[in-house]
């Protein structure tokens, strides 16, 4: 008997796995906290635009940081000698690490903010339109004559590895996600969205499965 | 008798295998004259080879500046790849003075913008205008086309007046390639722009071929992405083109005389496998709601191996 009943598991998780389209065409439910919700009610606002004020709130304390870091390393500027952007580079990396040791997966984009993303994301992939995005994404993947790809590190504080490709984010994207300062960006790697600290190339922290 | 006619097709065969280095432009004094070359950054012997055309090339057609089309360095971005992919084979030009302005492909990382030969001025996105000139030129950054950047764009082409206007970025708006074809979502951004501004032309890589695009809503689009990679045999049969390329290595030499944009397309070999005229009609001033432009006519002969498959 739980023999039968572990092959209908089997055949309904094989099922589930083997339609994409299905998944494509649910969009994700919001998932608002408990706190959110409270804090919305009592202030009359709405919950998506709390969540996002939320991001911004985060955004702004990590560059306080990035800011920090930056007053007190070498400064990046126009040179002639690249092992002096480089080292910049490394230097200023090392300043943020050191200033956000503890930091985990989930600080930034916390996991009502993940999701308020992944409905941002969500109508750019539907339809025509939406596989032009979705081919746009994995474009740089099939570029299988320009090298192999280092392995990623889906890890806050990983630096993004040098000589990988920085797949292009697709503008329609850009413009459904909240704007961000100059020194940070988002960037699609496989299904995950990546926020990267261009300055120091570190992952600031990432939505693993963004694209659905 | 026979020695003397041997001599003679020795002396033809020889002949037929220099560089032809046969140069259409009108080289007139005072022009805009400048070479575009794309995806470059690999170090290796093509890329070498294109460059040592360049610099031949450049002994007729005194050019002042390259605009490259990004992926200006594959595989890192160390100091030493600076040198094996930039430093090295363009010294020539660039002790000759040469100019580089570069744009970011989707294989830069962005910390290119601090290095002083790509005259970037630390941005991302910048513009430029040569000396003495009507002509003004935009590097965008097609790899993140934000609302920051496509603002600055609507702004800088406002201010650019009755100038010619051209743009050079990574990714083609218009492309036959089988790799990669129309970038569909970033033209849906900047064509708009491009057209209200009265953009005249632009020059993109990304694709590892060249090609001629058809005049689109009165702008001409070239690819220009095979300067030191190539795609054999990616051009796709499309309404889309007027002259493609991909058998080659090539680098592009373009002039302009007043209202005309002479260009020369030429291969890592010394061929010539392209050339023409872009015509615009009048100093076309930016205007709210245009749809199209009253701009360009491309001509001229056009030879060498024909387009795409």
């Amino acid at each position: 008997m739980n023999v039968i009943r572990s092959f209908g598991v089997i055949g309904v998780a094989c099922v589930l796995g083997a339609s994409p389209a299905h998944a494509q065409s649910s969009p994700p439910k919001p998932q608002i906290s408990d706190a959110t919700k409270a804090k919305a009610a009592e202030t009359h606002s709405n919950p998506d635009a709390l969540v996002l004020q939320d991001f911004t709130k985060r955004i702004e304390a990590y560059m306080a940081i990035h800011k920090a870091a930056a007053k007190d390393s070498l400064p990046i500027k126009e040179t002639k000698n690249p092992g002096d952007i480089k080292a910049a580079q490394l230097a200023l990396a090392a300043k943020i690490r050191a200033a956000r040791a503890n930091a985990r997966a989930g600080d930034i984009l916390t996991p009502e903010i993940r999701n308020k993303f992944r409905r941002l994301v969500y109508p750019e992939l539907k339809g025509k339109a939406g596989q032009e995005t979705r081919e746009n994404l994995t474009e740089d993947v099939k570029e299988k004559d320009e090298g192999q790809p280092k392995k990623m590190t889906y890890k806050v504080n990983a630096p993004y590895p040098e000589g990988n490709a920085l797949p292009t984010t697709p503008p329609n994207i850009l413009a459904a996600l909240p704007p961000l300062p100059e020194e940070l960006e988002y960037r699609i790697v496989e299904k995950n969205l990546i926020l990267r600290d261009v300055q120091a190339n570190i992952i600031v922290d990432f939505i693993p499965n963004a694209i659905q | 008798m026979r020695r003397l006619l041997m001599s003679v097709l020795l002396l033809v065969g020889l002949t037929a295998a220099v560089p032809a280095q046969d140069l259409k432009l009108p080289m007139k004094m005072g022009s805009v004259k400048f070479a575009v070359i794309g995806d470059t950054g690999t170090g290796d012997s093509h890329q070498l080879a294109v460059a040592r055309q360049l610099a031949t090339y450049r002994g007729k057609f005194p050019f002042e500046f390259v605009i490259m089309m990004g992926d200006n360095l594959y595989g890192g971005n160390g100091p030493k790849d600076y040198d094996k992919k930039f430093a090295i084979p363009y010294k020539p030009l660039t002790e000759a003075g040469v100019k580089f302005y570069a744009s970011l492909g989707n294989h830069d990382d962005p910390s290119e913008r601090f290095y002083k030969p790509f005259n970037m001025g630390g941005e991302r996105y910048y513009s430029f205008k040569p000396a003495n000139s009507s002509v003004r030129f935009f590097a965008l950054d097609s790899n993140y086309m934000d609302d920051k950047q496509l603002a600055w764009l609507d702004k800088e082409l406002i201010a650019s007046g009755s100038d010619w206007k051209i743009c050079f970025f990574h990714h083609p708006p218009y492309s036959s390639g089988e790799a990669h074809g129309s970038d569909t979502t970033l033209r849906a951004q900047v064509e708009p722009i491009f057209v209200k501004y009265g953009v005249n032309a632009v020059f993109t890589g990304h694709e590892h071929f060249y090609e001629r695009i058809k005049p689109q809503k009165g702008i001409a689009y070239f690819i220009a992405g095979s300067s030191a990679k190539l795609r054999a045999g990616n051009i796709a049969p499309s309404a889309l083109s007027d002259k493609g390329f991909d058998t080659g290595f090539t680098f592009m030499l373009v002039e302009i005389v007043g209202d005309d944009l002479f260009f020369q397309t030429i291969t890592e070999k010394g061929a010539t496998i392209d050339s023409g005229t872009i015509h615009r009609v009048g100093k076309v001033e930016p205007t709210p709601n245009r749809t199209a432009q009253p701009v360009v006519s491309t001509g001229g002969a056009t030879k060498g191996t024909t387009t795409g498959k």
